[in-house]
């Protein structure tokens, strides 16, 4: 409302004074009507606040500025007809410069105020005048110093009021900014620490990205820190290769390489825990990482297809565990698929048990959250194959020959996600 | 040395070898599911077959490990343990098992020549570091 009386102010075409006088002209007016003095403006949204508002306090004079806001509630439906309603008061043939356009709205009829007889208009008249400071009445030579002075008074208090309001406005305004700034800087921190927030759209069931799961945030920090880790032990590992140090200290690379991975295994049993699908949707990784996804991480045969061929040369003996390796791995992850398949099955059906469409289903839900447990135990299995593969691996390859399979890994992944933000930065072509 | 069994559904041939078949008789389907939650032939079962298999009834990760073992070429028996029988299907292998051991055994649980051989995750590591298989040879599910 006070945008709009701003709007009106800055049109200039409102004139406190001018509509004080034409008021003293209609001493019995009981209606608020817009004043269009732009004519410019057809469908005009113009009013005048302050005329309105005294209107009220004749009629209401003990209302607060409360009831006053009740009234003042404009809906742009009503703004735009242009129907005329008012009041109508025995004064209103001497208005002719008056145009009426626009009703006030379904709150203003509905209000017992403006429709109220003229007699009751006529004792508040006679109350707001006993109110006033000039207290002679009746006695026609003091009666336009009177009105000039009744005038005055209620300007100023108008005024004040209007102020007063304008700054609660205000006030309003400066604390929902800064609490609007407060929450893009903290959805700007969400977004940098991995976009948990607008994967999260499915975690409210009401629709808005609600209250960020706080075991899946801290994966989610972990997991970026794990990745600069990585980064960094590539570096590392890739410098310590070329200078040719020593059994020993490559050793201690490798056992830090694989415990990191290790503790990736750790981090996503418990972020597991938390929210299973998520971590099974990859939301976590990059793009082209999540291409690959099988059951929330890496294929551990497809990585061991990549590996030994940057591992020559192996002993034949080493050929042989490798392609054991490759073997057992395989046979492993097929048992892990099918396993997931008859999970799907049987949720599937759990889902659609009793009759679809009957629109009632709590007993299902609750069978189908029971079930969904056994996908914590999926990912964890799959973790514990990623952790055996990786460890025997280990075991088959000579020390040099697992730093450079654990570089070769590392790069690997840095590829992928190279490739995923490629990806995301590649020019839209035009449609 | 692949016998020729028309009637049964096919086998992976990754080991040739005669699949083994449980309680004495031969089965018509290319798993043996045992049903029930009989006390008493828990015990029996667990010393006849060479490689059983005890899980709860739907549980997919009991579905993995027979996966797991029909793709070595093993025909493992298969116990499926109803809700309601599960607290004395558990008493009774924990019987079996010698009592007092780890005080929790997991389902599903594998055993393998009469003995526990473990879970899931065991089943794994060990098919991983290739032990697996020679431990079933060993107990003779497995013929090469």
């Amino acid at each position: 409302m006070w945008g709009l009386l701003g709007f009106v102010h800055s049109r200039g075409v409102f004139n406190c004074i001018l509509l004080q006088n034409l008021f003293d002209y209609v001493e019995e007016l009981a209606l608020v009507t817009y004043v269009v003095s732009d004519l410019s403006f057809v469908s005009s949204r113009i009013f005048t606040l302050h005329l309105f508002r005294t209107a009220f306090y004749k009629c209401n004079p003990n209302h607060s500025d409360n009831d006053l806001s009740d009234y003042l509630t404009i809906s742009p439906e009503s703004m735009n007809t242009s129907s005329t309603q008012y009041v109508t008061t025995r004064t209103m043939g001497m208005y002719e410069p008056i145009h009426h356009i626009g009703m006030w709205g379904e709150n203003f009829k509905t209000n017992g105020c403006l429709t109220t007889s003229p007699s009751t208009i006529l004792e508040d008249d006679t109350k707001l005048d006993n109110q006033s400071e000039d207290t002679s009445h009746g006695t026609p030579e003091s009666k336009p110093v009177d009105k000039i002075q009744r005038r005055l008074v209620q300007n100023r208090e108008a005024a004040r009021k209007s102020r007063l309001r304008k700054k609660a406005y205000i006030q309003q305004l400066e604390t929902s900014r800064l609490k609007l700034i407060q929450i893009e800087s903290e959805l700007e921190r969400a977004r940098q620490q991995g976009v948990y927030v607008g994967g999260g759209l499915d975690g409210s069931s009401l629709g808005f990205p609600g209250a960020v799961n706080s075991g899946i945030a801290t994966f989610e920090m972990e997991y970026g820190h794990w990745v600069d880790e990585q980064n960094r032990q590539v570096c590392e590992l890739r410098t310590a290769l070329h200078a040719h140090i020593t059994d020993v200290d490559l050793r201690i690379l490798v056992d830090n390489g694989m415990t990191h991975y290790f503790d990736l295994f750790r981090m996503k049993a418990s972020a597991a825990k938390a929210d299973v699908f998520y971590l099974m949707s990859g939301m976590w990784r990059t793009s082209a990482e999540r291409f690959f996804l099988w059951i929330g991480g890496f294929r551990p045969s497809e990585l061991l297809k990549v590996l030994v061929t940057q591992l020559d040369p192996l002993t034949d003996q080493q050929l042989l565990d490798v392609c054991n390796l490759k073997q057992s791995c395989q046979q492993a992850e097929d048992a892990l698929s099918q396993g997931m398949d008859r999970l799907q099955q049987i949720l599937t059906e759990t889902i659609a048990g009793g009759q679809l469409g009957e629109g009632s289903y709590i007993s299902q839900m609750s069978n189908a959250i029971e079930k969904l447990d056994a996908l914590v135990s999926f990912v964890n299995q799959a973790d514990h194959l990623r952790q055996e593969t990786l460890q025997q691996m280990s075991r088959i390859l000579t020390i040099r020959q697992a730093a450079r399979g654990l570089l070769a890994l590392g790069e690997y992944f840095q590829r992928l996600r190279a490739l995923s933000s490629l990806w995301a930065t590649r020019p839209c072509k035009p449609a | 040395m692949q016998e020729a069994m028309p009637h049964r559904t096919f086998f992976p041939a990754t080991v040739g070898g005669r699949r083994l078949s449980s309680i004495g008789r031969e089965a018509e389907t290319a798993e043996e599911v045992v049903r029930g939650g009989d006390g008493g032939s828990v015990r029996s079962m667990v010393s006849e077959n060479a490689v059983i298999v005890f899980g709860k009834r739907g549980c997919c990760m009991c579905h993995v490990v027979k996966r797991l073992l029909l793709g070595l070429g093993v025909n493992p028996a298969v116990f499926e343990i109803n809700d309601e029988d599960e607290a004395e299907v558990i008493a009774e292998l924990f019987a079996i098992v010698g009592g007092g051991d780890d005080g929790g055994l997991q389902l599903p649980a594998v055993f393998v020549g009469g003995k526990l051989f473990g879970g899931l995750d065991r089943v794994m590591s060990t098919h991983i570091t290739g032990e697996l298989v020679p431990i079933l040879k060993q107990a003779g599910a497995l013929w090469l």
